[in-house]
């Protein structure tokens, strides 16, 4: 896996910037978090990241994933895996069907069945596959899309708050879990967060979003 | 949001709104014709057939809002929990000419009713003498509207409910002493009203200027001023035809003058209400009130389910002698005859019906798609798309014919189906608009981070989490189409036949017996896309709580 780089990355809207240029560099199996106050762009910078900011926000600066270039790549060729603050499993879907729905690899239906079905167990949902996703609970709803992102074989693993809905005795083991898989594959993390507790256990370097300087940007 | 540059919408707008804006000037340059409209005007009768139009359309609409405002009322404090859309869907179904023609059945005095109560009760073993259908003062005329313009009202102030924090609010005013009715009224119903000001505008029109319901159940000497109008555009004559044509365009100006002084009356009537709800008196004995419009409700729904009964009776039966309640034999004879006139029609019917709603379907989805982030949006495109229901149909029908004769497609089914478009697009806009927008944004976004392109992202996320309301929509645009009439009868300049031409015609020349027979249709058609449609939504996703309703 490659390390990956933003480099003078600043987003504005309507002429005004959400924060100062930041350049960061994340190693492969490294987490980075990234805290700022609400509303100071955090999760704008994870869609830039991803290539889905609404068109009313402006962005310049490089994304890159090790020596390649992604800034202008579409969002489905990124393979930025992003988890959000919700789990957001698609409702129509079963367990199994959200799994498959990420799995990126190409075998045969049987194997990918199989393969889904691993996985399910490996983070403690044996035989939960064909369950609705809505009778799940907060924690289970959690893993289950953590796998769909995981399976989708991502080259950088970001994360936008992902256990803030979870209650603590859950959000300690889940993330826990998300921070042992993404060093075990080998993934750069960018984790935006503003819990103290979330910083400490990621480990790694700390940014923090800070406002924009006044003048300059009032155009 | 610039909804300039977004091609689906324009698209839309102008399936809608060329041809109207078309067909008005066209009404209005074939219409001014000074001869033509004085001949209009020296008709024996024509004034009382006008204010025949306004008295019925005003009293039926007036009581339906009443009526719609109560039932609201009354099922948010509780009563028929949760069984409303069951109680109104299928009356909402049913066109105007089925209910039409079934209530000139029931209520006639050799009617299902009279034969309920004959000759036991009344004694009379031969139908009586009397005027109940038809009445010259339009009563019948009323009671149908009446039926058929709650249901809808009520649907209307029920996605008006949505908009309101009604619970919140009724809350308040049950800590400050009201009753529930009393403080729904009083908090509640204006902010509903206000929003249903398009349906119920599009109501008083319709109330003034249609025929489906006038030919059966309107009066006869003179009829109502649209019923004659559509006399003098079927006769062969060009001078009555232009007659007919000027006469467009007085209907346009009685109900230009009767919005108008709709809205004054509207006006002084909040400025009542205000009074009323400054007034402080608290009802405590709400229990009177319920219990008569509880019955009034279950009679309204009877009386539609007996007109039903009715044109499936009158349609399978040779001769019905009068006291009979049922036909004593149903006609196998009839039953064939008709099987063979209905099943051309029924299938013109039906391929028309489904081919509206997919094309309605195909240009609405597009353009709620581009506009699911915007409230605003939404909501003037929703506007835009039903202004011409607060026309006279007739006015800009018969200029949409000239437009589509011009274009060199009039009388073609393509032609049919652009104008039943006209009428079933903005309740497809209504449904799934705002479904759309419901939709979590960020389900897509998910999607396509994890590699999918944003297309496949669209049918195999967003389409499915549509379909249910898709369905709903399609069995509306199904119903609104197959009871369109005089859309039908212009766009098709008469050379197309569909269940609810055929079923107008014969009940226009007193042929009830064939006309029922095309009603049976009328009916059908529409409760079958229902139940298809609820169905369909019940199976699908039927274990996946997270799935939209």
């Amino acid at each position: 896996m490659s390390a990956l780089e933003l480099q003078d990355v600043e987003l504005e809207i309507d002429g005004r910037a959400l924060f100062a240029p930041i350049s960061v560099r994340v190693a492969p199996g490294a987490v980075t978090s990234i805290v700022g106050d609400s509303g100071s762009g955090k999760s704008s910078l994870l869609n830039f990241l991803c290539g889905i900011l609404p068109p009313a926000i402006r962005a310049s600066g490089q994304v890159r994933l090790g020596e390649q270039d992604v800034t202008r790549q579409s969002p489905q060729s990124r393979r930025l895996g992003r988890l959000f603050q919700d789990p957001l499993l698609f409702p129509h879907l079963d367990v199994a069907g959200n799994v498959l729905f990420g799995l990126r690899a190409r075998l045969s239906r049987q194997a990918r069945r199989l393969r889904v079905a691993d996985a399910l167990a490996s983070v403690g949902l044996d035989g939960m596959g064909d369950r609705d996703p809505a009778t799940l609970s907060g924690g289970q709803q959690a893993r289950v899309a953590l796998l769909r992102v995981l399976l989708s074989e991502p080259r950088a693993l970001l994360l936008d708050e992902p256990f803030s809905a979870l209650d603590d005795d859950n959000r300690a083991r889940v993330r826990e879990l998300v921070f042992s898989e993404a060093r075990k594959l080998g993934l750069p993390t960018l984790l935006v967060t503003h819990d103290a507790g979330d910083v400490a256990a990621a480990g790694g370097d700390v940014v923090e979003l800070t406002a924009a300087a006044r003048g300059g940007n009032d155009a | 949001m610039s909804v300039s540059r977004r091609p689906a919408v324009w698209v839309l707008l102008s399936v809608s709104l060329l041809p109207t804006a078309a067909g008005l000037a066209a009404a209005l340059w074939y219409g001014l014709d000074s001869a033509a409209l004085a001949r209009v005007l020296a008709t024996p009768g024509v004034g009382r057939s006008i204010a025949t139009s306004v008295w019925t359309g005003s009293l039926a609409t007036l009581i339906a809002l009443v009526l719609a405002h109560l039932i609201v009322a009354m099922a948010a404090s509780g009563q028929w929990r949760g069984r409303l859309n069951a109680l109104m869907v299928p009356l909402l179904a049913m066109p105007h000419l089925a209910i039409g023609i079934g209530l000139a059945l029931v209520l006639a005095p050799s009617g299902l009713l009279m034969r309920l109560v004959s000759p036991w009760a009344t004694g009379y073993a031969l139908p009586p003498d009397w005027l109940i259908v038809n009445d010259p003062a339009g009563l019948s005329l009323i009671a149908g509207l009446v039926l058929k313009e709650t249901c809808f009202l009520v649907m209307a102030l029920g996605v008006a409910l949505a908009q309101v924090p009604s619970s919140q609010l009724t809350l308040q005013t049950a800590t400050l002493g009201y009753g529930p009715l009393k403080g729904w009224f009083v908090a509640v119903a204006p902010a509903l009203q206000r929003q249903i000001r398009l349906p119920l505008a599009a109501v008083f029109v319709f109330g003034i200027t249609n025929v489906e319901m006038a030919i059966p159940l309107g009066p006869g000497l003179p009829p109502t001023f649209s019923v004659l109008l559509w006399r003098w555009f079927t006769d062969p004559d060009p001078l009555i035809n232009a007659q007919a044509y000027a006469g467009t365009l007085v209907l346009l100006g009685v109900c230009g003058v009767a919005l108008l002084l709709a809205a004054v009356s509207a006006r002084v009537g909040r400025v009542m209400w205000t009074l009323f709800a400054r007034s402080g008196r608290r009802r405590t004995a709400e229990k009177p009130l319920r219990r008569v419009l509880g019955t009034a409700v279950a009679a309204g729904w009877l009386l539609g389910a007996l007109a039903i009964v009715a044109i499936g009776f009158r349609a399978l039966s040779g001769p019905w002698r009068f006291p009979d309640l049922v036909p004593d034999r149903l006609s196998l004879g009839t039953l064939e005859e008709l099987a063979m006139s209905l099943t051309g029609v029924g299938g013109t019917t039906l391929a028309l019906a489904l081919a509206t709603a997919l094309a309605g379907l195909a240009f609405v989805v597009p353009a709620a798609e581009h506009c699911r982030q915007s409230a605003t949006a939404r909501q003037r495109i929703g506007a835009c798309l039903f202004l011409p229901l607060l026309l006279p149909q007739m006015t800009f029908l018969f200029g949409v014919q000239v437009f589509l004769i011009r274009l060199a497609i009039d009388g073609s089914f393509i032609a049919v189906l652009w104008s039943h478009l006209i009428f079933t697009l903005p309740y497809l806009w209504g449904i799934l608009a705002s479904a759309r927008a419901a939709i979590e944004p960020r389900y897509e976004q998910v999607a396509v981070t994890l590699g999918v392109s944003k297309l496949s992202a669209w049918c195999r996320i967003t389409a499915p989490l549509l379909a249910r309301s898709g369905l709903t929509a399609l069995a509306l645009a199904v119903s609104v189409s197959v009871a369109l009439f005089l859309p039908t009868l212009f766009a098709g300049a008469g050379r197309f036949a569909t269940a609810a031409t055929e079923a107008a015609a014969a009940a226009g020349s007193g042929n009830l017996r064939l006309a029922s027979g095309y009603a049976v249709l009328l009916a059908v058609l529409p409760l079958a896309a229902f139940a298809v449609a609820l169905s369909g939504g019940q199976v699908l996703f039927r274990n996946r709580r997270g799935v939209p309703r």
